[in-house]
């Protein structure tokens, strides 16, 4: 039989999966630590792309002082502030990541518990009329 | 104001009814005006500058997500301007590089931001944005904006001085064109000053918005675009950035206005029966503030049926 409290319910609850649920889904079916870490890799991907375009950039800037001094500058020094750039860079970068993406997955679990709490009640309703 | 709110509700019935068509035709729209207002400005490519293939591709827009817009507007500046010279075009396409690697990819929703803010630049109305991304966003949207900003000075930067750029290549060469573009865009103190404002009014609208004063909409907006003006014209004053007063002003009168219908739209509330409700559990007391939304119910049509029989 049809249920007013049940529709309501199940519209709520059918909203949801289409809307914002189906963003926390996907992240909910990660536990946390693969869930950070994968996306803490992305963002260290993305930071070395960046990293390698404004390097790119800088050296195309100089490019005539850097072309003039190439012999007499100290190759392996400039090497190594190129490496320790890249790593604090990419550090700051994935620190970020790590805030945003812990931040949005304790949204996403708290999201679904209440998508969960909804599921037990409907199952609850069920169970009602069954005994019925 | 009743009729108003009949109208609001009369508004969100038919936007709910015919959504299905109302979202593409905006996007529709949206990526029209987009890609003629960045082919009127540096339309270099005669090959994109044709009405034909913008409409083709505003068409196919709006059949795709909205962030494809932002893609596709991105797409026709670097190829406008590394048709004007080859230089910009690669500085063009770094910056949008940067912008998409680094921060769009954590908050999607706010690519739009770098299509409307050049978008109102041009209609001399950007300061809507801040106040609407102050109203409606998070502090984190700050970055958009200033992606945004930075997107319609390095257009306009482009534009105004293509000439210079291409008569160096002759001289100079491309290092030399290189340096000129990427010193250009990063000493202009007018962008700088632009983005400290409107950093600073997204900030303060998002702050005062959130507090529980009564028209804390209508208090954020105001204080919001006071504190816009003070910043623009104290880095005028500090910079010489020969920004117009009047158009300033008159500007920041229209965005005001705009921000008042985006708030009737979205937060009507009647302060006058605002109710507090105090009470506790175990563990807090609650001191609740309670404002009513604003909202009529729709007058509904009788039809009155006459029926006579012969």
């Amino acid at each position: 039989m049809l249920s007013q409290e049940r529709v309501q319910l199940m519209t709520k609850m059918a909203a949801y999966e289409e809307n914002e649920g189906r963003k926390y889904m996907s992240i909910g079916n990660y536990f946390r630590s693969d869930y950070i870490g994968l996306q803490t890799i992305k963002s260290i991907i993305c930071a070395t792309i960046a990293y390698a375009i404004l390097f790119a950039m800088y050296i195309c800037y100089d490019f005539e002082v850097f072309m003039q001094d190439i012999y007499k500058m100290d190759l392996l020094a400039f090497g190594k502030n190129v490496i320790l750039y890249y790593f604090i860079f990419t550090l700051i970068y994935a620190v970020i990541s790590y805030i945003v993406h812990s931040y949005r997955y304790f949204m996403a679990k708290k999201s679904l518990k209440r998508y969960y709490h909804h599921l037990k009640q409907l199952n609850a309703m069920y169970d009602l009329e069954n005994r019925k | 104001m009743s009729s108003l709110l009949e109208m609001r509700e009369r508004l969100r019935n038919f936007y709910s009814k015919y959504e299905i068509y109302i979202t593409p035709l905006f996007k529709f729209v949206l990526a029209l005006v987009s890609l003629m207002c960045i082919n009127g400005n540096i339309g270099y490519m005669d090959r994109l500058n044709n009405i034909i293939i913008v409409l083709v591709i505003a068409l196919m827009c709006s059949f795709l997500p909205m962030n494809f817009i932002v893609l596709v507007s991105a797409g026709f500046v670097c190829a406008h301007l590394y048709t004007a010279s080859l230089e910009c075009g690669v500085v063009a396409l770094a910056i949008f590089l940067l912008m998409f690697i680094l921060y769009f990819r954590f908050s999607p929703k706010d690519t739009v931001v770098v299509l409307l803010l050049p978008l109102c630049f041009i209609m001399k109305i950007p300061y809507v944005v801040p106040i609407a991304v102050g109203l409606m966003g998070t502090p984190a949207s700050v970055v958009s904006v200033g992606c945004g900003t930075v997107v319609y000075y390095l257009i306009q930067y482009i534009k105004v001085n293509a000439s210079t750029i291409s008569a160096l290549e002759a001289d100079d060469g491309a290092v030399a064109k290189f340096r000129y573009v990427i010193d250009g865009i990063l000493n202009n103190k007018e962008m700088l000053i632009t983005i400290i404002a409107f950093a600073a009014v997204v900030i303060a609208v998002y702050l005062i918005r959130r507090t529980s004063v009564d028209h804390a909409w209508t208090i954020a907006m105001a204080v919001g675009a006071v504190l816009g003006v003070v910043v623009l014209l104290i880095g005028d004053l500090a910079y010489d950035t020969h920004i117009s007063i009047g158009l300033l002003i008159v500007g920041m009168v229209i965005s005001l206005l705009i921000a008042k219908v985006l708030q009737f739209f979205c937060f009507n509330v009647d302060y006058s029966r605002t109710e507090y409700v105090q009470f506790e559990d175990d563990e807090y007391y609650y001191y609740v503030k309670a404002v009513p939304k604003n909202s009529v119910a729709q007058a509904k049509k009788k039809v009155k049926k006459i029926t006579s029989v012969l």
